[in-house]
């Protein structure tokens, strides 16, 4: 049961943290992958189906970047309508874990 | 699993879908290959952290399908969205069936009643004025023209109720999409 909880969380915050890792900077999914997976431990394939759906949304945008090492590489960042749907999402898990927060700290 | 095998089964598990998408989707993994090989990890752990390549490709269609859908209610895109949501598992294909099929049944019955009436109001239409009804040969054609436009509305809320009725499996089946689920399970 504890990890069905852990992986609906992860799931529902998966996006929320792929738009505020591109808030920082332009990213390529696989040092996009790699940080998740260490931080969040989640599973690296699953950031593909999640950029597509994103792009397909229009959170984000691709560019190429030409790489010394093989062919260029595909950069994303963030839409104005990713900038916007980021800083709503932010504030509603801030509300929402400081709601929790507060019950959590009430039962103990 | 080494590279090779992985692309293999992914783009196997691709197939059907448009040759742009599938070629973006192989360029993103042969890519994150690189990038990985490029770390120093080897071909079978980056193989391992991807997950399994049957099920990407599941999920990357079912998307792929769902969006058509989402773009274009027609009947085929429906039925594809269905298909692919069903090989995901994000279906309960036990549950869901019967539920599914009596609705589709009442939907079909409803189609022939409309169809059926719109047909009696073209025979009053053409032949009713022949026939020397009750009221005129003027009243049967507008009663005949009236019962076509009947059909014609009934038609439309037909289709608005299917179009319904599909966007609602759509969302359920969102609902249950465990997109991260196995990916996240194959770690441990």
């Amino acid at each position: 049961m504890p990890e069905a909880i852990e992986i609906q969380l992860k799931k529902g915050v998966l996006a929320l943290c792929v738009l505020a890792l591109l808030s920082r900077s332009d990213s390529y999914a696989y040092e996009i992958a790699s940080r998740l997976a260490k931080d969040i431990d989640m599973g690296e394939g699953t950031i593909y189906p999640l950029m597509r759906r994103m792009q397909s949304d229009g959170l984000v945008e691709t560019y190429l970047v030409e790489s010394q090492s093989g062919p260029p590489r595909k950069y994303y960042r963030l839409t104005s309508a990713g900038r916007a749907s980021f800083t709503q999402q932010k504030a509603e898990w801030a509300a929402f874990t400081t709601a929790v927060e507060d019950i959590l700290g009430a039962a103990a | 699993m080494t590279r090779t095998e992985f692309m293999t089964r992914l783009r196997r598990g691709l197939a059907g879908l448009p040759a742009t998408t599938i070629a973006d989707i192989v360029a993103d993994h042969e890519a994150h290959f690189a990038d990985a090989l490029a770390e120093g990890r080897s071909e079978a752990e980056a193989a391992a952290a991807l997950g399994d390549p049957d099920r990407l490709a599941r999920e990357l269609r079912a998307d792929a399908g769902l969006r058509r859908w989402e773009e274009t209610k027609s009947p085929s895109n429906a039925g594809a969205a269905i298909v692919a949501l069903i090989g995901l598992g994000a279906i309960d294909i036990m549950f869901l069936l019967p539920l599914l099929m009596g609705v589709l049944g009442a939907l079909f019955g409803f189609l022939v009643a409309v169809v059926a009436l719109f047909v009696s109001g073209g025979f009053v239409f053409a032949m009713g004025p022949l026939a020397a009804p009750p009221g005129g040969p003027m009243t049967a054609f507008l009663a005949g023209v009236g019962l076509m436009a009947t059909a014609t509305f009934l038609g439309s809320l037909l289709t608005v109720a299917t179009v319904g009725l599909f966007n609602a499996v759509v969302w359920y089946a969102r609902l249950h999409f465990r997109l991260l689920k196995p990916a996240i399970e194959n770690q441990g």
